[in-house]
């Protein structure tokens, strides 16, 4: 499965939403799939985004939006494990991280991650999270139906392929519009 | 213990956990330190689902957490030593301050009067230049102060925070030469 091919997926269960992406190729590619005001890009806060959707499950638990999703990377989150140690151990049953991990830092040359030889998986389940393995956008789906349904909180550890699609353009957004238009969309759902 | 008998650590402590709580926050996380263990514990016995008062591992993920807060309309509150903004640095230019985030860290500092450490203000000594160069606001609090003027500047900090959408530093130095126990 190829990355984009997952975001795809992704968005399609995700439409209704928040979703947190992880800085660089994944955000630049899930805003190539569909550029949606449920969407914030992590432009470069390297490792942030299972802390960002922890602390977005917190506070939106209990309101009407019940799932605070987390797109995430390997190498990002080989960045800032302990945020998959925190997440077990405030266990939001309204998580749900979705772990792309192609093994690489597809952003910065291809070069290998830990994931090459670590199970983040297992890593994610020795903490608690609840983790489903896929490898297909069949699988992905399936899994993204279970997490969204079922209290987590939930760790979907999908492999995919290295590499980036060519020519994605680059997001030159400003950081405050976006955050604002992400934070518009919560809290006018979050209130409904 | 009477509140008469209590230190002015202890008293300063408790200041700190009044000003905070008053600020109403939907989450506390907090990387802990001998020196405000009373604050740490003082807020963790308090806690509530509305309000969870959490561990992280490191600074960075609490400016993940709690930066998040904003985005749904929330406003949270780190408590941590200085030594760890090291850490947070990225964290705290790329997300919270990037978009615009509101969010109040109260911090005791190390490597001041009273340290016992022989290397931790490398980081510490240095640490209100590098906030601000950041372009974070950071307030201080030592023994020249007053009680009430604890509890006034965290209280205004997270205001001044939320008013600004930016974080906010209090910087609270607890060394007291009339208080044998105080530590940096």
């Amino acid at each position: 499965m190829k990355r984009i091919e997952a975001l795809t997926t992704i968005v399609a269960r995700t439409t209704e939403l928040p979703v947190v992406a992880t800085c660089a190729a994944t955000s630049r590619e899930l805003a190539s799939v569909a550029d949606t005001d449920n969407h914030l890009y992590l432009l470069d806060a390297m490792g942030l985004a299972v802390s960002v959707a922890t602390g977005l499950a917190q506070v939106l638990a209990g309101s009407s939006l019940d799932r605070a999703v987390c797109v995430e990377g390997d190498g990002s989150l080989l960045m800032n494990l302990g945020a998959a140690a925190t997440a077990g151990y405030l266990a939001p049953d309204n998580l749900v991280i979705v772990l792309l991990d192609n093994g690489v830092y597809a952003s910065t040359a291809g070069i290998p991650t830990q994931a090459a030889r670590l199970d983040l998986g297992a890593i994610a389940e020795s903490v608690g999270l609840a983790v489903l393995r896929v490898d297909d956008q069949v699988g992905l789906d399936a899994a993204l139906a279970t997490a969204l349904q079922q209290p987590g909180p939930w760790f979907i550890h999908a492999r995919t392929e290295p590499g980036n699609v060519a020519g994605t353009p680059l997001l030159l957004i400003d950081p405050v519009s976006h955050g604002d238009r992400f934070r518009r969309w919560v809290t006018e759902r979050a209130a409904a | 213990m009477t509140t008469t008998e209590k230190t002015l650590t202890q008293q300063r402590h408790e200041t700190v956990v009044e000003a905070i709580l008053a600020l109403d926050p939907a989450g506390i996380a907090y990387v802990p330190s001998a020196s405000i263990a009373g604050i740490i514990n003082g807020l963790v016995d308090v806690a509530t689902d509305a309000m969870p008062v959490f561990p992280v591992s490191r600074e960075e993920e609490a400016v993940g957490i709690v930066g998040a807060y904003p985005l749904a309309g929330k406003f949270g509150v780190i408590v941590m030593q200085d030594n760890g903004f090291g850490n947070s640095l990225t964290a705290l230019t790329t997300f919270a301050v990037s978009y615009h985030l509101p969010l109040l860290i109260v911090a005791n500092t190390r490597g001041g009067l009273g340290e016992y450490n022989s290397m931790i203000h490398s980081i510490s000594a240095p640490v209100p230049e590098l906030l601000r160069a950041a372009s974070i606001p950071v307030f201080s609090l030592d023994r020249r102060n007053d009680l009430e003027d604890w509890h006034a500047t965290v209280v205004e900090a997270g205001k001044h925070a939320q008013m600004t959408f930016r974080p906010v530093v209090v910087l609270m130095e607890f060394f007291d030469h009339r208080d044998a126990k105080a530590r940096a």
